[in-house]
């Protein structure tokens, strides 16, 4: 028996469990959100990311977009489980920029994965000031380095964003520009 | 029943263990191991710099003695209290252990402990006792394997082993030590300072910590330990070699410890370290970081008291000057939070965020 196909196989299980469609058109994603898309993904169930959306392309864990639309004040942004010793991170209402992306280092390293931010810049997202980020990822469970884009919001107190992650050869850059395209087609309601 | 003291002093280091025999049960354990430290020596985690890890290993050969060629340590990017000698011999110590560690006898400590294990061979017995599949998945995260059993648990390396080999193992690592020229004192000032990490934690109740089930209780450790020093007085504790030693390193340590998200753990560990060192920079901003990202009420104020000192002690880190300024452009002081956003500019111009710290620069003039 050896550690990292068992590790491997509860992440794989995870993860493939109810696939659905996207189609490609507009879709609400949320209450406040729309996007355009110009070509279809897969829903995943996936109640480890928590109040995120799951969407992939090629199927977790190779690749995912994670999507929280409408996230409150105090809102933890990932799965907790009762009685664990980990750090929850949630998102709180004043956060900049750079504590939401803070927020996201937390939660994306909570196993032990390890991220450098690339780049943080302004940009708008959904129609308002936000912000757009690049990353790095070496994930723990089976040390693949991922590259990582994130774009986000905060619109009425509530945070709006997208992060796309995959590994960094081949597959990120495969599929990154259907998700800028996404980016910029999202529209939030005031 | 013979005394912590008469324990150490009927112990003899055993002569240097062969290889098993493949077929033995001890022997895949082994090759299970050096597969492991394959896989170790290409993780991305694995901490690559010859001269630190030339450093780690010599202290661990002192320890270890003749049995020096068999113990291999490999230095781990974790920021987690944690060490752990597999029954091959592949030692690891992790990142966050060597942050925490105030001089060469405290690591000393550590790996004496560990060391004690494996001159123990108190694997095989674990192994022999693991009869059923989970026991034995349990069993491989003893050793922080490279695989993921081995890594998420907090202290994974370390809870696994029965009270009794680990008072055997504190009893060997004593022992060790002194045969090293090491303080034996500083072996319970390890214990001490991780329960103040601990007892610091929201839950605050050090018993409910997995990393107390098993071991013997802190206050018992330190009381056998103390006593152990005081039968074995003298020794160096080398604190200023350890200093040099990681100092270009401490700085991604304590930026990894930030990281972590465990504010009151970092508090406790960065006031310790403070008291040591009042004048450290470093310590300063991070203790700064991490009242600013915890923002609970007074800890901005506290933030700046820290940015501050360590702007005032000189050779701070460039993030010291965005973390002022952040919390200047939230209280809508312009002037200041402008100034700050320019030094760290001025001293980081290829940071990640300048393009978002370039943005509140133009903002704040308007």
């Amino acid at each position: 028996m050896r550690t990292l196909p068992m590790a491997l196989l509860v992440f794989l299980l995870a993860g493939c469990a109810g696939v659905a469609k996207v189609e490609s058109g507009e879709r609400g994603l949320g209450e406040r959100m729309l996007v355009s898309l110009d070509g279809p993904w897969n829903k995943v169930s996936a109640p480890d990311r928590g109040p995120a959306e799951v969407w992939t392309m090629e199927g977790r864990p190779v690749d995912e977009l994670l999507i929280y639309s409408g996230i409150k004040n105090e809102q933890v942004i990932h799965a907790t489980a009762a009685g664990a010793n980990r750090k929850n991170f949630a998102f709180r209402s004043g956060m900049q920029p750079d504590e939401i992306v803070a927020m996201f280092e937390g939660m994306l390293t909570r196993d032990g994965s390890t991220f450098k931010l690339v780049k943080l810049a302004p940009a708008d997202f959904g129609g308002a000031k936000g912000f757009r980020f690049e990353y790095s990822l070496t994930r723990k469970v089976d040390n693949v380095q991922l590259s990582g884009l994130g774009f986000g919001t905060v619109s009425g107190g509530e945070l709006f964003a997208l992060l796309y992650q995959a590994p960094r050869l081949a597959f990120f850059p495969r599929h990154q520009p259907r998700v800028e395209q996404m980016a910029r087609s999202a529209r939030i309601k005031t | 029943m013979p005394g912590p003291a008469a324990a150490q002093a009927a112990w003899e280091i055993p002569a240097r263990f062969a290889r098993p025999e493949a077929g033995s049960d001890e022997g895949g354990l082994w090759s299970m191991m050096d597969r492991e430290e394959v896989r170790l020596r290409k993780s991305p985690f694995s901490l690559r710099d010859p001269k630190l890890q030339a450093y780690v290993q010599d202290i661990a050969c002192r320890l270890a003695g003749e049995h020096c060629p068999d113990v291999r340590v490999h230095l781990v990017r974790t920021p987690l209290f944690n060490a752990s000698m597999a029954p091959n011999g592949m030692m690891q110590v992790w990142s966050g252990l060597m942050l925490r560690v105030d001089n060469e006898a405290q690591l000393a400590a550590v790996l004496g402990h560990e060391i004690g294990h494996y001159l123990g061979r108190h694997s095989l017995e674990q192994l022999r006792d693991a009869k059923s599949r989970s026991a034995f998945a349990q069993f491989l995260g003893m050793f922080g394997a490279v695989g993921a059993v081995g890594q998420l648990g907090l202290f994974a390396g370390m809870f696994a082993y029965t009270r009794d080999h680990e008072r055997a193992a504190d009893s060997i690592g004593a022992s060790l030590m002194r045969k090293a020229g090491y303080q034996v004192a500083e072996a319970a000032k390890v214990w001490e300072n991780l329960l103040l990490e601990i007892k610091a934690r929201p839950d605050g109740d050090a018993s409910r910590n997995p990393f107390f089930a098993t071991h013997p209780p802190a206050e018992e450790r330190q009381r056998v330990l103390a006593q152990l020093a005081q039968e074995s007085p003298g020794g160096v504790g080398n604190e200023e070699q350890w200093r040099e030693g990681v100092k270009p390193f401490m700085r991604e340590w304590l930026r990894n410890e930030v990281k972590r998200g465990q504010h009151e753990e970092s508090v406790a560990l960065l006031d310790r370290k403070i008291a040591l060192a009042p004048a450290a920079a470093d310590y300063r901003w991070a203790r700064g970081e991490v009242y600013r990202l915890r923002a609970k009420e007074g800890d901005l104020d506290s933030a700046v008291t820290e940015y501050l000192a360590a702007i005032a002690d000189g050779g701070e880190p460039p993030d010291t000057h965005r973390g002022l300024g952040m919390i200047y452009r939230a209280r809508r002081q312009s002037p200041e939070a402008r100034t700050s956003f320019q030094r760290y500019l001025e001293l980081a111009p290829e940071a990640p965020d300048s393009a978002l710290i370039k943005s509140y620069v133009e903002e704040l003039r308007t």
